[in-house]
């Protein structure tokens, strides 16, 4: 196929040229969203991120929830006046870890479940940015 | 108690476990919907059902005879069988459920590439789900024994012939709605004849029983001293790191939808649990005082059994027994249900090429041999050696799982390496504990090993990952943004991209 004027050049010149340069020009532009599945090396730093993200929140909240068993057991064990408080006859120890550390599971699961789906959510507007 | 008692529970439940599970078939068509129910089970259901498989014969008779026996201390048992969701919840639920893979083996072969580390994989679940079986026979044949007289096998056989009718029948998709009953009648078996027994005491309801003046409900806590704490700790690590290695458990992860339900699902998880365990401490309080003899005898696990009957007498009393035992009953059958659909999976899939067949045939394989073991051991106390079995998983498939999915560095020959010392560790350190003298120093350290083992078994599988980092997996990357990546949302769920 020939490209370029219908005249040919003239003698003893030759004429140089890359088919390209007369191809129409189509925009080239990467999707994030394609660069994470082709592992490019962007796609992988943001998946890495969303990895670091979510395990650092994960440690966060399993740190604080053994904090409060600690803290739980110190006191039925180490604040003997503590065995002495009664809230309708029942001693607040039997309380504490019958009743009152199972709110405190929830809420770490609550507060843990938005946070990870709040992660989730920055990753995919970040990626589906176009 | 009136032998009828025990024969109509049993019956009932039975009958409606096999009414249901039969119903669950005629939905239930192909080979996906017997592994995973076709990954459609919504997260109410699915939560049901996890409930109903979880709450075994030690949340169900083991916590109030623990609690009868040892009081306070007992309480963190519960307290650990819930927040071990928590940490299912935080590492494993929503990557797993992305991995795409349907056993932990499946899962091990993905991540490491390695035919190897997939079968000792295997071997462990089994081994896991093997002995996680036995106690809950032992439950059963205790159940028959208390409230029927009948010889301990006929309980035992009655629950491994009904679970493998269902299971052979229905596969994981009818399995799912017989869980879910399941878990309501076990609340509805604990709670309606606690709140009875509780209005009778506080003196509302006409006569009865009534605590002798002068009892103390809540004695003091034991003195502080250095193996309780030791034990308190070694226990809570088994618990909350040994609930995300159980086949069963994991298993109901794959018939979520997505990544996302599967987080949705485990928090209603956690509110369900919760419900739960403030039942047994009521049965465990009030055991230690009107049935005390139970504890001495070495039955403490039938307080739940007997107390309605000897609080409550008359008609009323003997309906609350039969919905105690028939609640018992649906525990055992639940979990035992449960942990032979997953060892079937991993069995057939392994041995027997994963087709429906494989799948019946494996099922009987995996019900039969724990009946084996059952009945040539005795029970101990249903609580312990369920920990046992927690201490076990948190020793072996917790490190392959949580290396697996947060850290690129897990090798084959880490992860199996790893998986064996915890196993040899755990599992001689048990052996060993149950022969050591009871005032032995050492005692503690064997009988509940987890607070050394699990460390050790991470540092192995660590180190010899290390030591073997040209083994890593070649896809690798591609796995852990498969793993981490929320899905895409469907078209049609989304309303963004629906054209205006």
């Amino acid at each position: 196929m020939s490209i370029g004027p219908s005249r040919p050049p003239a003698e003893g010149r030759v004429r140089v040229a890359a088919p390209r340069a007369q191809a129409t020009h189509i925009p080239y532009r990467t999707s994030v969203s394609q660069e994470v599945a082709e592992q490019s090396a962007v796609g992988e730093v943001m998946v890495r991120s969303l990895i670091r993200s979510q395990l650092r929140l994960a440690l966060v909240v399993t740190a604080g929830f053994i904090a409060a068993l600690l803290l739980c057991w110190a006191l039925v064990h180490l604040v003997p006046t503590f065995a002495d408080w009664r809230i309708l006859g029942v001693p607040a120890p039997w309380l504490l870890l019958g009743v009152g550390i199972y709110p405190v599971i929830g809420a770490c699961a609550w507060l843990y479940v938005r946070a990870a789906t709040k992660n989730e959510n920055q990753y995919r507007d970040l990626v589906d940015e176009k | 108690m009136n032998p009828g008692i025990g024969y109509t529970a049993l019956i009932l439940v039975s009958a409606i476990t096999t009414i249901i599970g039969f119903y669950g078939l005629r939905v239930s068509r192909t080979t996906s919907d017997f592994y995973v129910a076709s990954r459609t089970v919504k997260p109410w259901w699915n939560a049901s059902a996890i409930g109903g498989e979880y709450l075994s014969a030690a949340s169900f008779l083991g916590i109030a005879g623990l609690i009868a026996i040892s009081g306070l201390d007992a309480l963190w048992f519960p307290i650990g069988y819930t927040a071990g969701y928590l940490m299912l919840l935080f590492f494993v639920a929503a990557p797993l459920r992305r991995s795409g893979a349907y056993t932990i083996p499946d899962f091990a072969e993905a991540r490491l590439e390695s035919a190897t580390a997939r079968y000792v994989t295997s071997v462990l679940v089994v081994v896991v789900g093997w002995f996680y079986i036995v106690p809950q026979l032992h439950g059963a044949a205790l159940t028959i024994r208390t409230t029927t007289g009948l010889p301990s096998w006929v309980g035992a056989g009655s629950v491994v012939v009904v679970v493998c009718l269902t299971v052979v029948t229905g596969g994981m998709r009818s399995i799912t709605f017989v869980q879910a009953f399941q878990y309501w009648l076990k609340l509805t078996a604990l709670a309606v004849p606690a709140i009875f027994i509780l209005l009778m005491l506080s003196g509302t309801t006409g006569s009865g029983a009534a605590i002798p003046a002068g009892t103390e409900l809540f004695p003091p806590s034991m003195p502080l001293s250095g193996d309780s704490t030791y034990s308190t700790l070694s226990l809570m690590v088994a618990l909350l790191f040994g609930t995300l290695g159980l086949p069963h458990v994991l298993v109901r992860f794959y018939t979520n939808p997505d990544g996302a339900a599967a987080r949705r699902t485990t928090l209603i998880v956690l509110g369900l649990l919760t419900i739960f365990y403030l039942f047994p401490t009521i049965y465990g309080v009030l055991g230690r005082v009107f049935l005390p003899d139970l504890a001495a005898n070495g039955y403490p696990d039938a307080t739940v059994l007997l107390l309605p009957g000897t609080l409550i007498g008359g008609l009323g009393g003997e309906i609350l027994s039969a919905l105690v035992v028939a609640g018992a009953f649906a525990a055992f059958l639940s979990t035992t249900s449960g942990l032979v659909v997953s060892l079937a999976g991993v069995i057939s899939q392994d041995v027997l090429g994963g087709s429906v067949r494989g799948f019946r045939i494996a099922a009987v394989f995996a019900a039969v041999v724990p009946f084996g073991v059952a009945m040539v051991t005795d029970s101990l106390a249903l609580a312990g050696s369920v920990g046992l079995v927690f201490a076990f998983t948190a020793s072996t498939i917790c490190p392959l799982l949580l290396l697996g999915i947060w850290w690129r560095g897990l090798t084959d020959a880490g992860a199996v390496a790893g998986m064996l010392a915890g196993g040899i560790l755990c599992g001689s350190a048990i052996m060993l504990g149950a022969q050591t003298a009871a005032d032995s120093v050492w005692r503690d350290l064997l009988t509940q090993p987890a607070a050394w083992t699990v460390p050790a078994a991470f540092f192995v599988t660590i180190l010899v990952s290390k030591a073997t980092a040209q083994r890593r997996s070649s896809s690798v990357s591609r796995f852990m943004t498969k793993l981490h990546v929320p899905e895409r949302p469907l078209a049609v769920d989304n309303p963004r991209t629906q054209p205006n």
